[in-house]
């Protein structure tokens, strides 16, 4: 018993800018996503990268500009975030069932859950609290309770960021195989650019509200790290991001 | 450090160590006459006043009074507190209008109030009944108070994004989030729920453990006395052995409750 494919769904975005007030946080922003793509959104602490996630999972709206993402209209679109933002009070099945929404109870929504859950590989650990899960298992109820109602658009707001570095390089191979089998559109904002390009179709950078390179990834998949294409592509990014200071990207 | 702690017979028996010495203690300074009967009768003579009191049938009856005086009282104050503690945690409009003029009538000692409950309504069943529900209101309001207003901002986040409403949000989410909290206050309740039945008992009342108490001082009956006290005692070690299986029941979520 598995997940069938759910397939993307497009995201277009036309000369958005998003001020909250005065403070204009994103401005001039011309996207289109295909459907099913996996993009990954990189930039510095507070350059609009989350809010432009916000921006095109209907979490927020647009200040000016036209946004066009079929997945709100039909309430497809799911967000994971940085915390697993599990109910503590309940099991790892009943979690995953929140992403069912209303009313939604009964053999089928079971069957749903359990085949999530096992496309996540916690297959028979549906009775458990979340309070005896590790963090990365934690998150991954957290993905399976986003991905159980099959939206064609996820939003990754640094989902692995609070995770150990080898829980994040397991994660990062389950996120890419879940996308892979079920087809949906993935938006990751992420902070690390190795984690970005081993996983993005496409890298995107903000910086000042604004797109500074947009930067397509052909390597085949999976990627292995280390190899001198992935290395100049992380190399280009961090240019971009960090301009010629050495110390800086010494640090990153 | 408590899985090594709750190992062998001999660790279970380690919290009944002290309380038995002392009542071996107790009963040998009674026998050997160092502790006169008028001062402290023998554990042997309250435990044949239980027996006597148990036989013509009074215990029992002042045992069931107490009780369901304590219930009732309980079970009012306690309905009123969880549901002011609710609305006003849910709305800060009721709390604004509400909740500066309950911290003041909190800073008041409810048992201050006696004279005035017993001109309000006389010495019967509802002065007592009034003393013990304002007694458990306060812990249980402060501490449902505390706990709707505690729950886990992103939670009630989460909850938004998938698209629950208010009911589903706030039995799923706000209730079980403040229950360890609303536990917290029932366990509190309970031990001024005792204290104020003791109290209105002893002052006014012609039926009860109290009562039975104050009735035997009258004729110098320690051992009846004494009996009321370990009473009490008994019902308030069951209260809370009780709200702690109700915890283990409904928090075995929270890694602080759920059985070792």
């Amino acid at each position: 018993m598995s997940s069938q494919p759910t397939g993307g769904s497009r995201v277009s975005l036309k000369d958005v800018k998003k001020a909250f007030g005065s403070n204009v946080v994103l401005q001039g922003i011309d996207l289109e996503i295909p459907a099913g793509q996996f993009v990954s959104i990189v930039g510095k602490s507070g350059c609009g990268k989350s809010t432009l996630l916000r921006l095109m999972i209907g979490l927020d709206s647009v200040t000016a500009g036209v946004l066009d993402a079929p997945a709100l209209k039909e309430q497809a679109a799911r967000i994971v975030f940085q915390e697993p933002r599990l109910l503590p009070w309940a099991s790892v099945k009943d979690n995953v069932a929140v992403g069912l929404g209303e009313g939604q109870s009964g053999k089928a929504a079971d069957n749903q859950a359990a085949a999530i859950l096992d496309e996540v590989g916690l297959k028979g650990r549906e009775g458990l609290w979340p309070s005896q899960l590790s963090g990365g298992m934690r998150q991954r109820v957290a993905l399976a309770r986003a991905l159980v109602s099959q939206p064609t658009l996820l939003a990754l707001d640094e989902p692995l960021g609070a995770l150990d570095a080898l829980t994040r390089i397991d994660m990062q191979a389950l996120l890419e195989g879940v996308w892979q089998d079920l087809g949906f559109t993935a938006l990751m904002v992420t902070h690390d650019v190795g984690e970005a390009v081993a996983l993005g179709d496409r890298v995107i950078l903000i910086d000042h509200g604004q797109v500074v390179l947009d930067l397509p990834v052909n390597l085949p998949r999976p990627r292995k790290r280390g190899t001198p294409e992935f290395a100049a592509l992380e190399g280009q990014i961090l240019d971009k991001l960090f301009g010629d200071d050495p110390r800086a990207r010494e640090a990153h | 450090m408590a899985a090594t702690a709750s190992e062998g017979p001999f660790s279970r028996a380690l919290p009944w160590l002290v309380p038995l010495a002392l009542i071996i203690l107790w009963q040998v300074s009674s026998s050997l006459g160092w502790l006169p009967p008028n001062i402290l009768p023998a554990p042997t003579a309250v435990l044949q006043a239980a027996w006597v009191k148990l036989q013509d049938g009074s215990l029992v009856d002042n045992l069931g009074v107490s009780f369901a005086r304590a219930m009732s009282g309980l079970i009012i104050g306690g309905a009123i507190g969880f549901s002011l503690g609710l609305l006003n945690g849910l709305s800060k409009q009721a709390e604004m209008l509400l909740d500066p003029t309950l911290q003041m009538i909190r800073n008041i000692p409810h048992l201050a109030l006696i004279p005035l409950v017993i001109i309000w309504f006389g010495i019967g069943e509802s002065a007592r009944l009034f003393l013990v529900a304002l007694g458990v209101f306060f812990p249980i309001y402060l501490n449902t108070l505390h706990g709707v207003r505690n729950v886990d901002p992103q939670l009630i986040e989460m909850g938004r994004i998938y698209g629950m409403n208010n009911r589903t949000l706030f039995l799923k989410v706000i209730l079980p989030g403040a229950l360890p909290s609303i536990f917290v206050g029932l366990r509190f309740a309970l031990g001024v729920m005792w204290l104020t039945l003791i109290v209105a008992e002893t002052i006014a009342a012609n039926s009860g453990i109290g009562h039975m108490a104050m009735a035997a001082r009258e004729f110098m009956q320690t051992d009846i006395v004494v009996l009321s006290i370990v009473i009490y005692a008994i019902l308030g070690k069951l209260a809370d052995s009780a709200t702690r299986a109700l915890e283990r029941k409904f928090l075995a979520w929270n890694p602080a409750y759920a059985k070792v």
